[in-house]
């Protein structure tokens, strides 16, 4: 048999009881006898949810029979299907009011029925805040009590809700497990019609919390497919009615997971068959998107933020590993997620107590993540907090990064028991919960085994540092289909807005492109957001019309026009905290470059801090501007004046730290061979005239471009 | 040439808050101009002031304080008395004691107050938590659901807990959630959009966005304050448009200018005085600055600042 | 429009003279730019280049310096409506008001009060800058003069309230050297009152029935080649005061109307006589809203604690963060065995911090050293907070006289233990909490 006429069968079958139900109802009572449940301002919450209609007699509720008819069509089509599914939800809730007709007290303990409009409110608001991170309705009985326990127990555990209809009730019972609604364990009913009452539960938080209009259909659906975390259990046997009831969760966004494997076929993320009931909550978790929040760290030393500056010395150290010595190496890889299992955590080779006391070893921690948003431009990212994470263990030292790691493990961190493994479960914690948005799955594989470091080290993790490598070196403007603004300096500098281009990164040299997109992802709501580039004014000077937006924006409109890589046409402002800040030197027809480390005088006449103090504060002043040292190896630097051979002063300390990149692009922009010689610095003027001599013997490129006013 | 008179006029207004339920209610916000800006265009709401009371009683308050509660032995008197006080449009309720490193009472000892008072007057009500983030995520959303149907202030939702408190005072209990920053435009945005993004209307949320006492970091108060309402009227930047409330009594109190005894700096004079002054002060600064509400503690206080309010009307 | 730093650049004679005191002359035209030279002082300049340069570069709104030595101070010279935008130059400076209408027995009281508030606060002396004399109807030449001797003693720049030019001239003949402000032109007398003031070298106070009035009085004036003026815009009520204060500052700043371009003067004493708790409450408003000098009845600790506070904040840089001075600050009674405690020297966190260890009641030696003005995360990421600065001060200033060795570092720093460690021999350094609200508790849980 189809699943479509299962599900049909299992409508009709629903319907026929309501109706017998209403008729039975009605020729004891007439119809003008009150319908409600307890407690409860919502009516039948599933039927006024769906309709904007109050069932409050027996009239009404003649009258919603029909219109349940209705939606009983009966084509073999998915939509036919989820709409027969609704009606049998609906039916159900039917039986169900029937049953208090009369004031009658239907349930009695273990069994609970109806929630009232208080226990819903307080359901949801730790519903809302992920306290509760999801409700888990599991409908019949386990294989066996130990299973239906165990069960019920692992989603406790993880702070869910849980909803129970039929033989599971029972199985709990027996086995003397303590329910109720304060402990999050809810046994509804005996029948599964019972399960109507958790659907109301569902369209109650949904008009309450989520504002939906009683009657919008559609808004009803969004918002229990998108914020009302639900999902079904269902074991074996699935009657008919059970499966149309499937259906109706299904559209509801509530996937159902069951171990009965003779319905066919499974549909992915919806209903998913899952033989083997150990795995029911991990499968049922993964289906819904639910992530359990990690409170605490499981090690037994501290972990706080207090440790990050502990440094432990050789006399007191237990182990050491050390990347500049051997073998070692961090790395963060982004898997799908049937390659990770969460939570898994492996140490391959040698445990501290197998490695001679002082020694130095090998050391490569592999972190797999797995996550719909997950990208693979956010490893390195993930990446650079481990020193952080690490260094926050009491007794654990750590330095460096990529394969030049050293960690060092003290005597006293030993002897509270810290093992290396325990490193991997620092990561794991640290990771799924500083990144939870982009990581739904992570598994930590740690290799202490000499011959397999090397092996990860050199196979693996070199040529995925090369690769990243290369990207960022082909990561340019044009490459990209999106900049960043970045406002986290706003706090000193009210109207500054950074545009952190893959070329230009923030102007504090600490927030690259790659950041600020991280950035977003990780808070959507925070500093960084994204700046389109579609509609391009000049090409040339870097201006489009949706970055001016997005500073005026910003700013709150004290900027109105900003373009990327010009000095004299709408700079980019400056917050205060820059690296560098350059101005135009007119004798030269170029620019000084000054860093934040130099005293001295430059030959505009003015030091680092006298120009900063006329660029600071979100203020344009054409012909200077701030950035960042690495901005100055790029070709965007001033691309619209000529770019970097615009370049006549920096500080020879400035000079040295950028003098690679620099030389490396004036070599393949100009063809220019050591473009730095060419570049003053203090020790050879301090005054526009010695400098314009001293670049005219080196026969600066700048002196021969246009004047730049 | 005679003085050309430009009205600054903007297309844009703060959001108009109603506070309270029944014949007794106060709107804050509302307006179209910086504060008192009446010559630019007129005003809709004028600034508010509430009394704040806390669940301590009178412990610790200063002899002005007292003397005007004097007789009154319960909270319930107390918030009488608060309600009664010249120019009052509202009470607001502290709860300091459920601070986990002062007094740490209990969430019901403290709701037990929370009734208390509602009970005892029918004037628009605002409750502030105790300020740690962890308790008042527990404590506010019970306040919120003791108060249903009296639509009262929640203060407030911070960042680290506004899924508890704006899911219980904005959602399930229908309150109005006060959305508490640090001084800065963007935290104070930010808040507002997730806030907005949890369901919350954004017809319902006041905004705290961080307060001081005059002389102590004060320019960050100001700016800020200028700052989001200078987005809100030229940007028309609606997660900025809510109206703000400023608790200044609990900023202006503590510091040493305010509490120190006459006898410890004699030469400062009354202390009453300096309290005063103090408190006045930086509530004149806060409504100059944007806040559309300040609440105030002693009654020399609430009766000047409402007094400059309708002089400036 | 204000011209920037280039456009000026290319009318200078770009000859790097040096004669202005600036090594390059693209150095004289950022600070002409920003406001700090005048383009005058460039000796080489062409006329043409001056003419079309000093009307582009000059402020919307005049400084106006009043008083002499120590008493001399400068108002307006504004260039922002709101603080964020750049700063606020010229403080807000109080009045502390006399009449002929008061008994003897008041004014020697008033004076023997003036001098008592007289305290520094950051760096900053705090005390009523000015008194205002005020002569009312009815009063004559020698009583007025009498007045005006007896308030020069008290040794306070002096603000002449005073609209009968023959009396004024009397007052100045006793009076002028100190360069006191002469508040009295309106509509009908600023002819007679402007050949007093200017004759008397004094800066004159323009006041007028309403707004209109007002512009026209100090349009005559300018008229007459009087430029140096304020304006007192104390109208009828408190309404229309600062209707008029907001809209002089307004039409000078914003709508480019150099008439209103003068400092303001907001008379409480006529707006709130007698009620001591308005005037505080109006003496904040017009300090945030544009008064450039603000007369009150009385300036005690009770008004001068707050308002000085909030002057000085409102007047800070937003760039330039106010420091404290690097010091060992003894609190709840330390002595040379309690308790070290660092962080840096921003005003908000050292008083933010100083104020939760006062609350603690634990005695403790609070160090500050300089760390740039900047707060705990951002010295510490500029180089200003590190192991070297704050060891070599402890080492230096803090061994010879605390006995003490433990030092508590904050919390967003723990990763300075280390080096600290290793820095201070003998010192044990505790990490504290992160925010300074926790304090209490952290030190509570630590004498425990």
């Amino acid at each position: 048999m189809l699943l479509f006429d299962i599900v049909f069968n299992g409508n009709d079958t629903m319907y026929a009881e309501a109706v017998e139900a209403v008729n039975a109802a009605v020729a004891e009572y007439g119809e003008d006898m009150a319908v409600g449940f307890p407690e409860t301002a919502y009516s039948l919450a599933c039927f006024y949810a769906e309709t904007g209609k109050k069932i409050e007699t027996l009239r009404d509720a003649k009258e919603a029979l029909t219109y349940i008819k209705s939606q009983m069509t009966r084509e073999r089509r998915l939509d036919s299907g989820f709409k027969s599914g609704v009606a049998t939800a609906l039916s159900a809730e039917l039986i169900e009011a029937m049953k208090y007709v009369g004031g009658k007290q239907p349930y009695e303990a273990p069994y609970l029925g109806h929630m009232t409009d208080a226990q819903i409110r307080e359901l949801g608001v730790p519903l809302v805040t992920g306290d509760i991170p999801g409700i888990a309705v599991i409908i019949n009985a386990a294989p066996t009590v130990e299973e239906a326990c165990a069960l019920v127990k692992s989603y406790q555990a993880q702070g869910n809700f849980v909803c129970l209809v039929g033989g599971i009730i029972e199985q709990l019972k027996e086995a003397g497990y303590k329910t109720g609604f304060n402990v999050r364990v809810f046994p509804i009913g005996e029948n599964i019609s019972s399960v109507a009452h958790a659907v109301s539960a569902a369209c109650r938080t949904a008009m309450i919390f989520g504002n939906i209009t009683p009657g919008d259909k559609a808004a009803l659906q969004e918002y229990t497919f998108n914020r009302f975390r639900a999902f079904v259990n269902a074991f074996a046997p699935l009657d008919e009615k059970t499966v149309a009831c499937g259906a109706g969760a299904i559209y509801y966004g509530f996937p159902v997971v069951t171990n009965d494997m003779d319905y066919t076929p499974s549909v992915p993320k919806s209903l998913i068959k899952q033989p083997k009931v150990e795995e029911f909550n991990a499968t049922s978790l993964e289906a819904r998107d639910i992530k359990i929040k990690i409170t605490n760290v499981d090690i037994p030393v501290a972990f706080a933020s207090a440790f990050e500056g502990e440094i432990i010395r050789r006399k007191d150290m237990r182990v050491e590993f050390d990347g500049s010595r051997v073998d070692c190496a961090e790395l963060v890889q982004t898997c799908e997620p049937s390659e990770v299992e969460d939570h898994k955590i492996t140490v391959i080779g040698p445990e501290v107590d197998d490695m001679p006391d002082g020694s130095k070893n090998s050391i490569v921690y592999l972190v797999k993540v797995a996550g719909k948003n997950m990208q693979s431009d956010f490893e390195s990212v993930i990446e650079r907090k481990f020193h952080n994470y690490i260094n926050c263990i009491e007794g654990v030292y750590h330095t460096g990064q990529r394969d030049m790691q050293r960690i060092r493990i003290s005597h006293d961190a030993f002897n509270a028991g810290f093992r290396i493994k325990h490193i991997g479960e620092v990561l794991y914690t640290q990771v799924k919960n500083e990144f939870d948005a982009v990581v739904d799955k992570c598994e930590v594989v740690i290799y202490t085994d000499p011959a397999e470091c090397t092996r990860m080290r050199h196979e693996v993790a070199i040529p995925i540092f090369n690769k990243r490598d290369e990207r960022l070196d082909n990561l340019t403007d044009e490459s990209v289909d999106v900049y960043y603004s970045c406002i986290l300096c706003q706090a000193f500098s009210p109207s500054h807005v950074c545009v952190v281009t893959p070329e230009r990164l923030g102007l504090c040299g600490a927030v690259s492109w790659l950041d600020a997109k991280a950035t977003n992802e990780l808070d959507p709501a925070g500093p960084c957001q994204v700046i389109t580039k579609e509609r391009v004014i000049d090409e040339n000077l870097g201006a489009y019309e949706d970055v001016d937006e997005a500073v005026q924006k910003y700013s709150q409109g004290a900027l109105e026009h900003v373009t990327l890589y010009s000095i004299m046409q709408d700079p980019m402002t400056s917050c205060g905290c820059f690296e560098c800040i350059c101005g135009i030197e007119p004798f030269s027809n170029g620019v000084v470059i000054a860093n934040r480390e130099y005293a001295g005088m430059t030959p505009l006449g003015m030091t680092f801090s006298e120009m900063a103090s006329m660029t600071g504060g979100g203020v344009q002043t054409p012909g200077f501007m701030g950035h960042g040292k690495h901005f100055i190896g790029s070709k965007k630097f001033m691309k619209a004046e000529g770019g970097i051979e615009r370049i006549v002063w920096m500080p020879k300390e400035l000079k040295d730290f950028v003098a690679d990149r620099l030389n490396k692009t004036a070599k393949e922009m100009y063809g220019i061979e050591n473009f730095t010689d060419m570049i003053g610095d203090e020790t050879v003027a301090e005054d526009p005239e010695t400098l314009v001599a001293f670049l005219t013997e080196k026969g600066h490129p700048a002196l021969g471009l246009d004047p730049m006013m | 040439m005679p003085f050309n008179q430009k009205p600054h006029k903007f297309n844009a207004k703060i959001n108009t808050v109603t506070i309270g339920s029944g014949d007794k209610t106060v709107a804050i916000g509302g307006n179209s101009t910086f504060p008192f800006y009446t010559f630019d265009a007129p005003t809709e709401n004028t600034a508010k002031v509430g009394v704040e009371i806390s669940d301590m009683g009178l412990e610790g308050v200063s002899e002005g304080i007292k003397a005007y509660y004097e007789g009154a032995a319960t909270m319930a008197e107390i918030a009488k008395k608060a309600a009664a006080m010249e120019g009052a449009a509202f009470v607001a309720l502290v709860l300091e004691g459920g601070d986990p490193n002062g007094e740490n009472k209990s969430i019901d000892e403290l709701i037990a107050v929370v009734k208390e008072v509602a009970d005892a007057i029918d004037c628009p009500l605002v409750v502030e938590g105790c300020k740690n983030v962890e308790k008042d995520a527990e404590l506010l959303p019970k306040v919120a659901e003791v108060l249903q149907g009296r639509n009262v202030l929640i203060l407030s939702e911070k960042e680290e807990n506004y899924k508890a408190i704006g899911a219980a005072a904005g959602l399930a209990y229908n309150q109005i959630v006060g959305a508490e920053s640090a001084v800065d435009i963007n935290l104070a945005k930010q808040l507002n959009v997730i806030t907005t993004q949890l369901g919350v209307n954004a017809q319902k949320i006041v905004m705290n966005v961080g307060s001081a006492c005059a002389g102590y970091g004060y320019e960050y108060v100001v700016s800020t304050m200028d700052r989001i309402k200078g987005a809100a009227l030229s940007q028309n930047d609606n997660m900025l448009q809510m109206p703000i409330i400023t608790p200044v009594a609990s900023e202006t109190w503590g510091v040493k200018e305010a509490s120190a005894s006459e006898a410890d700096m004699p030469e400062w004079g009354p202390q009453d005085e300096r309290g005063i002054d103090m408190e006045i002060m930086t509530a004149a600064a806060d409504l100059a600055a944007g806040s559309d509400a300040v609440i105030l503690r002693h009654p020399q206080s609430v009766a000047t600042i409402s007094k400059m309010i309708k002089a400036l009307a | 429009m204000a011209l920037n730093g280039i456009q000026i650049f290319k009318l200078t004679p770009k000859k790097n003279c040096k004669e202005c005191g600036c090594p390059t002359c693209m150095a004289f035209s950022m600070k002409v730019a920003q406001g700090a030279m005048k383009i005058e002082q460039c000796p080489h300049m062409s006329d043409e280049a001056l003419a079309s340069l000093s009307e582009a570069t000059a402020p919307p709104m005049k400084t106006i310096k009043i008083g002499t030595g120590d008493g001399e101070f400068t108002l307006g010279g504004e260039t922002v409506l709101f603080r964020h935008e750049k700063t606020f130059v010229s403080k807000t400076r109080y009045a502390v008001a006399l009449c002929t209408c008061m008994d003897d027995a008041a004014v020697d009281a008033k004076l023997a009060e003036i001098p008592k508030v007289d305290y520094e606060r950051i760096g900053e002396r705090m005390y009523a800058e000015l008194v205002y004399v005020n002569c009312s109807e009815g009063a004559d030449a020698a009583k007025y003069t009498a007045l005006v001797e007896k308030a020069a003693g008290v040794g306070r720049t002096l603000v002449l309230g005073c609209a009968d030019p023959e009396i004024a001239k009397a007052a100045l003949a006793v009076c002028k050297d100190s360069k006191p402000v002469l508040n009295g032109a309106n509509a009908s007398n600023y002819e007679a009152m402007n050949a007093v003031a200017t004759e008397a070298g004094v800066v004159l106070g323009v006041t007028g029935k309403d707004i209109n009035e007002l512009y026209d009085t100090v349009a005559a004036l300018e008229k007459l080649g009087n430029k140096n003026l304020v304006i007192d815009v104390t109208g009828a009520d408190v309404k229309k005061t600062f209707a008029n204060a907001v809209q002089v500052r307004r039409a000078a700043l914003k709508d480019q109307d150099r008439t209103f371009g003068y400092p303001s003067i907001v008379n409480l004493v006529k707006l709130a006589k007698g009620d001591v708790h308005m005037q505080a409450a109006l003496a904040s408003l017009f300090t945030m809203k544009y008064g450039s000098i603000i007369v009150m009845e009385q300036m005690t600790y009770a008004e001068a604690l707050p308002l000085y506070g909030l002057r000085q904040n409102l007047f800070t840089d937003p760039q330039k963060p106010m420091k404290v001075e690097p010091g060992i600050y003894p609190l709840n009674g330390a002595d040379e065995n309690s308790l070290v405690v660092t962080t840096v020297d921003f005003a908000l966190t050292y008083f933010v911090v100083s104020g939760e260890l006062e609350r603690s009641g634990v005695p403790l030696n609070l160090v500050i050293n300089d760390a740039g003005g900047l707060s705990v995360l951002t010295s510490w990421a500029a180089g200003k907070f590190t192991g070297n600065s704050i060891s070599k001060f402890i080492i230096e200033n803090v061994e010879p006289k605390v006995k003490c060795r433990k030092l508590l570092i904050p919390g967003k720093v723990a990763v300075l233990k280390g080096d600290l460690e290793a820095k201070l021999p003998g010192w044990e350094i505790i990490v504290g909490p992160r925010e300074a609200v926790q304090l209490v508790k952290f030190l509570k849980d630590m004498q425990a």
